[in-house]
């Protein structure tokens, strides 16, 4: 089974002066029938990566196989990919079914036949009723699934989707989670997912692609880029974070020995360069720490500097005793009540095992 | 509260200059086209109503050639005149390596700005100098020439009202670039298209500082042949065909416009 992409070292660069380079160096594989997320923030060179898969950009360096094939000096309308657009693209000359029969109608396919696969793929995004109407009739939510039917009616070996949800408000833009999912389960089609919304990337994909700076940082499953990001832009860019410096006290073969600024000990993987004495990054998701009143063995004293109501949980920022801040999320009491106001003297419980250490 | 109430933004004495504005705009044109329909010869004394002098231009073969001369001038100039303009705005709008790009397209607006004489003594100079002598030819590529940045125009204006993207997803979607042109391009800028062919239309169908300089014996149009009647004279007759002339110029302007503002 060879990959549905795979990319080598592909680089994009704009011409200009002076020239941007837009894509460094992008080494990936996508495997056939997965759902695969390209997430960083905006001039990360994830829509630039898109493109050049979809061919709307010429490649600068590197290779780019689709199933094996090399497809990097094929126009896109030889490419067996088709393509979501952010703000939807629909022809706004043409009906929704002429729509969604465009690439099938490219592709050679009887006018009867054409029709009869759209209004298919018309009934799969439930817009079964709307083949007559006109774009511009049809609400964002609407066009979005038009967008969608029209993109896999050609049945693409592969479906490239640009930020497809930024322009739908919050509820819509959840229910079209689901929606896109059970769209991926149902046709088999390798999904290729551009966005900038961590919460969107981790809710739908089976692997993501974390990119800053015209690079990929890390490529994972989203339980293993929530726990074990590889460096700090990806911890920081997957939810929230507290940063703390910690010393390496033991190398071993296969991990070292860190301390702490808590007085804790830390076996955790090795990092490169490390000797003992050497100064690494570790990190502690907030909502792995918990707030509580007792002065047990080993909980840290600290006081209330500010609390951010969330709804369902609470963040509460705590300058601690031996110096330093931490921020602690907590679920609030049943009735609704914060845990702690600003002001209060309170410990924060801090489990070793929260605690990992970046690799760079 | 009467001080209270007035608008400081209406200035004593506007009004009065811009009605008076209109009047001298359309009270000359309102008036020949009143006598157009005046039963008797004179261009100045009212005798009653008659449609005579249409039937009597309609009947004379001078005026017909001449109508006829304008109208062939006129759609070829148009047609030729649209489809270049077209081409030009469509190269400059989407051809990424043509640098400059807005010395092009001032370029190739500059002839609506050059005073017409020059330019006609510039054809004139320059159809004598290569010899060329086409009949309404010579006319027709004159006018296709001067019509191309009035055709340009509303073109360029709908282009740059279009989502590129479009053409992006015609591609994805397996059109080549003359499907993508003929299916998604060509139709979603038809309205400029349209517009940009009325106004070349009538700016052609309405020339006469260029034509009177290239015309030759035989080749002569519309205006020009009014023009020679007004020096033995205004008559009725010439009443008549202004008045079709404004018509017509009347009508494609305003389809132009509806055109143009369609979405």
């Amino acid at each position: 089974m060879s990959a549905a992409i795979r990319a080598e070292r592909l680089r994009k660069v704009y011409p200009g002066s002076p020239p941007v380079a837009a894509l460094k160096s992008a080494s990936l594989e996508i495997a056939d029938n997965e759902f695969f997320t390209l997430l960083g923030p905006s001039g990360c060179g994830k829509t630039t990566l898109l493109r050049l898969v979809a061919g709307f950009e010429s490649i600068t360096g590197g290779t780019l196989h689709l199933f094996g094939e090399d497809i990097a000096h094929l126009p896109p309308e030889k490419r067996p990919v088709n393509t979501v657009f952010q703000h939807y693209s629909l022809f706004p000359h043409m009906t929704i079914l002429d729509n969604v029969a465009f690439g099938l109608r490219r592709l050679g396919k009887p006018r009867q036949e054409a029709a009869g696969k759209a209004q298919e793929m018309l009934d799969l995004v439930q817009l079964r009723d709307y083949g007559a109407r006109l774009p511009n009739q049809l609400s964002g939510g609407q066009q979005q699934r038009v967008a969608l039917a029209r993109a896999l009616a050609p049945r693409p070996r592969v479906l490239l989707l640009d930020e497809p949800l930024s322009a739908l408000d919050l509820k819509l833009r959840q229910s079209m989670r689901l929606e896109l999912k059970r769209l991926q389960r149902e046709t088999g089609i390798t999904f290729v997912f551009v966005t900038h919304d961590q919460d969107e990337a981790l809710a739908m994909s089976d692997r993501i692609a974390v990119m800053s700076a015209g690079e990929i940082q890390q490529i994972a499953t989203p339980g293993e880029i929530y726990e074990y990001p590889a460096n700090r832009f990806v911890a920081e860019f997957i939810g929230d974070a507290n940063f703390y410096q910690a010393r390496v006290e033991q190398v071993r073969d296969n991990g070292a020995t860190y301390l702490t600024p808590f007085g804790t000990r830390l076996a955790g993987p090795l990092v490169e360069g490390a000797e003992p004495g050497r100064s690494v990054t570790v990190f502690v998701r907030p909502e792995k720490v918990t707030l509580t009143a007792a002065a047990t063995e080993g909980n840290l004293p600290g006081r209330v500097r500010d609390v951010i109501y969330l709804g369902d949980t609470t963040d509460y920022r705590i300058t601690l005793e031996q110096g330093g801040d931490i921020t602690v999320r907590a679920e609030n009491h049943k009735d609704g009540r914060p845990l702690a106001n600003p002001g209060d003297d309170v410990f924060v419980e801090l489990d070793p095992s929260a605690l990992r250490v970046l690799k760079e | 509260m009467k001080q209270a109430t007035r608008d400081i933004r209406i200035l004593p004495g506007f009004n009065w200059v811009t009605l008076a504005f209109f009047l001298y705009l359309y009270l000359p044109l309102i008036i020949l086209v009143v006598f157009s329909f005046n039963a008797s010869r004179s261009a100045t004394v009212w005798e009653g109503f008659s449609v005579d002098w249409y039937f009597k231009a309609f009947a004379n073969d001078d005026i017909r050639r001449a109508a006829a001369n304008s109208l062939i001038i006129a759609t070829v100039s148009m047609v030729a005149s649209t489809c270049i303009a077209t081409m030009a705005a469509l190269a400059l709008a989407r051809n990424r390596r043509i640098r400059r790009k807005p010395v092009f397209s001032g370029l190739i607006m500059l002839p609506l700005m050059m005073p017409e004489i020059v330019t006609a003594v510039a054809t004139l100079t320059f159809f004598a100098a290569i010899g060329l002598s086409l009949g309404l030819g010579n006319i027709i590529i004159a006018h296709t020439v001067f019509c191309i940045p009035f055709a340009y125009l509303p073109i360029r204006a709908r282009l740059q009202g279009m989502d590129e993207s479009l053409e992006t997803a015609a591609q994805d979607l397996y059109a080549g670039r003359w499907d993508t042109l003929r299916l998604i391009t060509l139709p979603l800028l038809a309205p400029g298209i349209l517009s940009g062919a009325m106004l070349a239309f009538i700016i052609s169908i309405d020339d006469f500082i260029i034509t009177l300089m290239v015309a030759e014996a035989g080749s002569t149009t519309l205006p020009i042949y009014i023009y020679s009647l007004v020096r033995l004279g205004i008559t009725p007759e010439i009443n008549a065909v202004s008045t079709v002339l404004l018509i017509i110029s009347i009508l494609f302007v305003g389809l132009s416009y509806r055109i143009g503002k369609k979405r």
